[in-house]
């Protein structure tokens, strides 16, 4: 049995009396491109907090590459790479005096840094920018810095929170093909994203969060035949779904399996 | 992309990266924002040249003021320790050394207030990287240290041995070691206070009470300084005042780290006594820098310690409105009854009710509105102390100054939300008004609330003519700032975030529209003083209400004309609008 790229064992983060995180068992394999899931608010991000070492759990473990978060941060944080939530960049350098900082951090040589960060430029599209500061950039472009900045240590677990958001489409494709090469080079993807699509597309295992506990985690084949779900129950029907309408039917409903939302027809008449 | 295979390149987890390697880098990352923030300009040509000529300009009308704040307290140290020891006053050294702290703490924690609205730097983004918490424990102190307060500080301490030194050159070593420490223990408690400060300025009501809390501390400082007996005659009453401070506080600061580092210079002839008060200042320092490493060690695990309490808040706020019952008259309030006049149109009463909103949750604002009314107060008891012809125009004139700026930048704190103005269908006029409105209230209550004030505290009635040509100049001065003001907030507005004021760089409009709001404000503002003396000369009050009449009248009559073009000047303009203010 091969050691788990990501495992928790009822990781569990509290703020005062509110549980933003309970219970989470995670289990990510090594080679995986792992989506995980959730509604605005279910602890998504407080998850991959806690994950990169950002946030201390409540009570709780993380092994990551089997080492333990707590005991080897600053091991294991050699080995990951993190698109935080923030993106965490510094406004008044540019691009490159960015990933030259980050580079040197991570403990990459000079001749290492300035060879990597004149290739992520390139590859991001980022090169034309020099001398423009991170301040100035836009949006999407700080999204693609920001993936840089987790790479370019060649991290073998890569945290991204919502990497797509901001990206427009070509952008877009080309962080997904450089994904697609770190899977296939060995390393963890580890993604959330609000847009399913993607997720479907591009992660083969998938975690499902609502209001702080895991509901679902499985492979793709496993969520669409119900195998995954945490209690047990089977989908309704027997065709092949997408994971929106397996969302849908995990998250819609409440913890005694209720409908969540009131039908739409019964609000905002007056819609016409 | 061949060398990032995962993990192929990464030094394995045995090998440590080495400290100077990642102490390097923050020092380069601090020195390339320090560059950057200073010196790069966006723009090229003209533009840039005129950008420049306007940052030179700048430097050279503030840098003597900064070099006056920097060298005053280096000097005055240095004087003052060799004043001390040199006119056999020893019990004054422990004194100067605490007040050194309290200049210390002060800009320390104003720097720290300032941080959290400038910075552009957050240390604690740090614990994301392979860090080990001593070289987290390092970096941080390291990166505390490269302030304006301990450079400040410690220059300040050397001048103080100097001086120490001078007087008594035996006493020249114990003092650069004994102080060398002092200012270490200072750097520890500076660091303390800003690693909580840090969290707690992260919650946006304390940073607002924080900001009230430095401002009536200077009020109050300002207040007491005017309340001296002027009796003792100018600067030689109030310098026998400070000493005097000095003089009796030195009993209390003997078990204190000041008392601790003076006895350690002044008993150098006794050594056990010496030692004793040496070990007593090394014990402080090493408290501070174990508290310092506390915190700093939960936050590097993670643990936000104000988090929860902030959360808690938010969550007994939240239970609160939604036990809060509905009341029944509500709706009914918020749609008014059609047979009823309202006072505004409806969209200038929407954006009014927003605005009253705004302000109305910003309760730094609306104490720091206080603030001036103090100062006509304190201005009653020294600058205007038997001069009531003046007394209310330089009271008015004092509290303008400070609400006027905000006519400049109207839609600037509406940030993105000011699209919602520019995609409904409505005129942009309207809600021009409605902020203009708002500005007023604020504007006439303040300048209401001073006429007030100066008409109780002036001991001889105001003449008639003084209180007219005031009235008429105070129209003037509004309707003039408040028509430039609308026109630079849709000419060149500029973002301003809570937390991020200066996070986006100025542009050259804005560069330059400042200057010409600085010669505006102070322009109207001091056009006072030459009518003041015309009157004077030809001896008649009311020249003043003569002159300031049409002025007044004229000012008004461009706001008006400025308000009927308002729609097409936005047109004009919304490329610049949407590109400072729409952009995420």
């Amino acid at each position: 049995m091969t050691t788990p790229a990501i495992d928790t064992a009822a990781l569990t983060r509290r703020f005062g009396e509110f549980t933003a995180v309970q219970d989470v068992n995670l289990r990510v394999d090594a080679g995986q491109f792992f989506g995980f899931l959730g509604p605005n608010g279910a602890g998504k991000s407080t998850t991959i907090k806690m994950l990169t070492g950002l946030l201390a759990p409540t009570s709780g473990s993380i092994r990551i590459l089997g080492e333990d978060l707590t005991q080897n941060s600053a091991e294991v944080k050699r080995q990951i790479g993190v698109v935080p939530e923030g993106m965490a960049l510094f406004g008044r350098l540019t691009a490159e005096e960015y990933l030259r900082f980050v580079g040197r951090m991570y403990g990459l040589d000079r001749a290492t840094t300035v060879q990597r960060t004149q290739e992520l430029l390139e590859f991001m599209q980022l090169a034309d920018e020099r001398k423009k500061l991170i301040t100035d950039f836009s949006h999407g472009m700080q999204k693609k810095l920001a993936m840089a900045a987790a790479v370019i240590h060649g991290p073998r677990v890569l945290f991204l929170d919502e990497p797509f958001e901001g990206v427009d489409a070509v952008a877009a494709g080309t962080l997904k093909a450089m994904l697609q090469r770190m899977i296939a080079r060995g390393a963890t993807v580890f993604l959330t994203s609000h847009v399913l699509e993607i997720v479907e597309r591009l992660c083969t295992h998938v975690a499902i969060i609502h209001r702080g506990q895991l509901v679902a985690q499985g492979s793709l084949e496993e969520l669409r035949a119900g195998q995954a779900r945490a209690d047990g129950s089977s989908p309704p029907g027997g065709k092949q779904r997408s994971l929106e309408e397996i969302f849908l039917e995990i998250v819609g409903t409440d913890r005694e399996g209720n409908p969540a939302a009131t039908a739409p027809e019964q609000e905002l008449s007056w819609l016409g | 992309m061949a060398g990032l295979e995962a993990g192929k390149l990464l030094p394995t987890a045995a090998q440590e990266i080495p400290a100077r390697v990642q102490l390097a880098a923050v020092a380069w990352l601090r020195w390339r924002i320090f560059i950057n923030s200073t010196f790069r300009r966006r723009t090229t040509g003209t533009r840039q040249a005129v950008g420049l000529a306007f940052a030179i300009l700048v430097r050279i009308m503030v840098w003597p003021f900064l070099a006056l704040m920097v060298i005053g307290p280096i000097g005055g140290s240095g004087f003052f320790a060799w004043m001390a020891i040199a006119g056999n006053h020893p019990q004054r050294l422990a004194p100067l050394l605490a007040a050194i702290t309290l200049l210390w703490l002060f800009v320390s924690v104003n720097g720290q207030n300032m941080a959290a609205v400038v910075s552009n730097f957050d240390p604690s983004s740090l614990i994301r990287f392979p860090l080990r918490f001593g070289r987290y424990l390092v970096l941080r102190t390291f990166i505390g240290v490269l302030t304006a307060s301990t450079i400040v500080g410690c220059l300040a301490l050397l001048a103080a041995a100097v001086g120490i030194g001078v007087a008594k050159p035996a006493l020249t070593l114990p003092a650069l070691v004994v102080l060398a420490i002092y200012a270490l223990m200072n750097v520890f408690l500076m660091r303390m206070i800003g690693a909580w400060m840090e969290r707690w300025l992260a919650n946006r009501r304390f940073r607002e009470i924080f900001s009230v809390l430095m401002a009536l501390t200077v009020v109050g400082f300002q207040f007491l300084n005017f309340q001296r007996p002027s009796s003792h005659g100018g600067i030689g009453g109030r310098s026998s005042w400070v000493l005097r401070i000095l003089h009796s506080s030195g009993s209390q600061l003997h078990w204190l780290p000041p008392g601790f580092a003076a006895n350690a210079i002044l008993q150098v002839s006794h050594p056990i006594a010496a030692l004793t008060q040496f070990v007593g200042l090394l014990a402080s320092t090493a408290l501070f820098a174990a508290v310092f490493a506390i915190r700093l060690h939960k936050q590097f695990l993670g643990e936000y310690l104000s988090e929860g309490a902030s959360r808690r808040a938010n969550e007994r706020s939240s239970q609160r409105n939604a036990a809060r019952p509905q009341r029944a008259g509500a709706v009914a309030k918020i749609a008014p009854a059609e047979n009823a006049r309202p006072a505004f149109p409806p969209i200038v009463a929407a954006c009014l009710r927003k605005e009253w909103l705004t302000l109305r949750g910003n309760g730094a604002q609306l104490i720091g509105m206080l603030t001036p009314l103090v100062f006509v107060v304190i201005l009653n008891r020294s600058v205007f102390q038997g001069h009531s012809t003046y007394f209310l125009p330089g009271a008015i004139a004092y509290v303008l100054f400070g609400v006027l700026a905000g006519l400049y930048n109207i839609f600037g704190a509406d940030g993105l939300g000011v699209q919602v103005y520019l995609l409904a269908p409505i005129r942009l006029r309207d809600v021009i008004v409605a902020k203009n409105l708002m500005s007023l209230a604020v504007i006439v209550t303040e300048a209401g609330l001073a006429w007030l004030l100066v008409s109780v505290l002036a001991r001889t009635p105001i003449p008639l003519a003084t209180q007219v040509s005031t009235g008429l100049w105070t129209i003037f001065v509004i309707g003039v700032n408040l028509a430039l003001g609308t026109m630079r907030s849709i000419q060149a507005p500029r973002r301003f975030v809570p937390g991020q004021a200066q996070r986006r760089r100025m542009t050259p409009t804005n560069r330059t529209s400042g200057l010409l709001i600085m010669l505006v404000l102070f322009g109207s503002m001091a056009l006072q003083v030459p009518v003041t003396l015309l009157c004077r000369y030809f001896n008649d009050p009311w020249l003043g209400a003569w002159i300031f009449g049409p002025l007044a009248f004229a000012a008004v009559a461009a706001y008006a004309l400025l308000l009927h073009n308002a729609d097409r000047f936005i047109l004009a303009h919304r490329d610049v609008f949407a590109e400072e203010l729409c952009k995420a």
